[in-house]
């Protein structure tokens, strides 16, 4: 229950967390701070989230998934979202919320793809 | 220790997220954490029960293997001893005594408390679930599951503690899902309530948005609230037909 936090995967100089598990308060504010710590220590271009097990995504989950966007920004790199349920966005767009601190992608490949040429 | 969370996880793990299997756990309350070795036969009946629903809605293949599979691990192997509650009757959905839904054909009821914030997950995988038996499409099954975390977590959030109803309806219109959410906190006060419907109210916690989000998601959508008077939300969600 108590320290838990969600591993941070390094690919090149991108950054790469998985959610697999329940987003709350306390896990989110973890996991915003230690990426930006990583972040600056393995001087990253790129953050991708991967969502693709998230099968609810309600407008508190899309907070967080904004705030971790907009301070990985202030440090100079760019956030992608990757693996969005159909469902989950049919829901988020009646829902009237917007994920605009964060780019998306349809994968993980592509993401990294995208953020590549962003380097170029 | 094999317990009953290790050995189901380890058969579910790959085809069901860790999400959904922590709300599935959190359904089946003491006995996910029981060892095998001391199920008793109706434990077995209860958690069979469980996961046939659950595996049933969410694995993306060969449902039916995988819920073999659980019997056979909750059986605790070869050697079951004494019961004759051999691996092979997994498939005994329907036996009395397994306390589904109420009523499954007419209309039912379910009431779930939201008094901390693993309720929340709990509260949305039980509103999918009931969406997809009375048949609602695989998209409103969604945004019933999403409408129920808002309102679950506007009850964690703001009121403290309180309850998230499930009615469902069938009739010549096809399904209907009846969402109440109510809770005894604060209440809303009516100039936060402007700004909430404006869209200019920004909470310190959430977005302040999700009660506006809930009302585009759904098809009918009544508030009560008032200083002092506590919050609830009921809401209708309609099947296509």
């Amino acid at each position: 229950m108590k320290d838990e936090s969600l591993p941070i995967i390094q690919i090149r100089n991108c950054l790469l967390v998985s959610i697999q598990t329940e987003l709350h308060d306390r896990l989110a504010l973890g996991l915003q701070e230690s990426l930006m710590e990583r972040v600056r220590s393995a001087d990253a271009k790129g953050v991708i989230l991967d969502v693709s097990a998230v099968e609810v995504i309600d407008s508190y989950i899309t907070r967080i998934l904004n705030d971790i966007g907009k301070s990985v920004r202030f440090m100079g790199a760019e956030c992608y979202i990757v693996g969005i349920r159909p469902a989950v966005a049919m829901t988020l767009i009646e829902m009237g919320v917007e994920l605009d601190s964060v780019h998306t992608a349809l994968n993980l490949d592509l993401a990294l793809e995208k953020l590549e040429l962003l380097q170029s | 220790m094999k317990t009953v969370e290790t050995e189901v996880g380890a058969i579910l793990a790959g085809t069901i997220s860790a999400i959904t299997q922590r709300s599935i756990f959190n359904r089946l309350g003491g006995l996910a954490a029981r060892p095998i070795q001391q199920l008793t036969a109706q434990d077995r009946l209860a958690i069979m029960a469980e996961l046939e629903s659950s595996v049933r809605l969410f694995a993306r293949r060969n449902s039916a293997e995988l819920i073999a599979s659980c019997a056979q691990a909750l059986a605790g192997g070869a050697a079951a001893p004494g019961g004759g509650n051999g691996p092979g009757t997994a498939g005994s959905a329907g036996t009395p005594g397994t306390s589904g839904t109420a009523g499954d054909a007419a209309g039912s009821t379910k009431r779930l408390s939201i008094d901390q914030e693993k309720d929340i997950a709990t509260a949305r995988l039980e509103a999918w679930s009931e969406a997809v038996r009375i048949g609602l499409s695989k998209f409103t099954s969604v945004k019933v599951a999403t409408a129920v975390s808002e309102l679950a977590r506007n009850i964690i959030f703001y009121g403290g503690k309180g309850f998230v109803e499930l009615k469902s309806t069938k009739d010549d219109r096809g399904p209907t899902l009846q969402i109440v959410a109510s809770d005894k906190g604060p209440g809303i006060e009516p100039r936060k309530l402007e700004e909430i419907w404006a869209g200019t109210y920004k909470s310190q916690r959430g977005m302040g948005k999700g009660l506006v989000a809930v009302k585009k998601l759904v098809d009918d959508f009544h508030l009560d609230t008032g200083p002092g008077r506590g919050t609830t939300v009921t809401c209708l969600f309609r099947g296509e037909r």
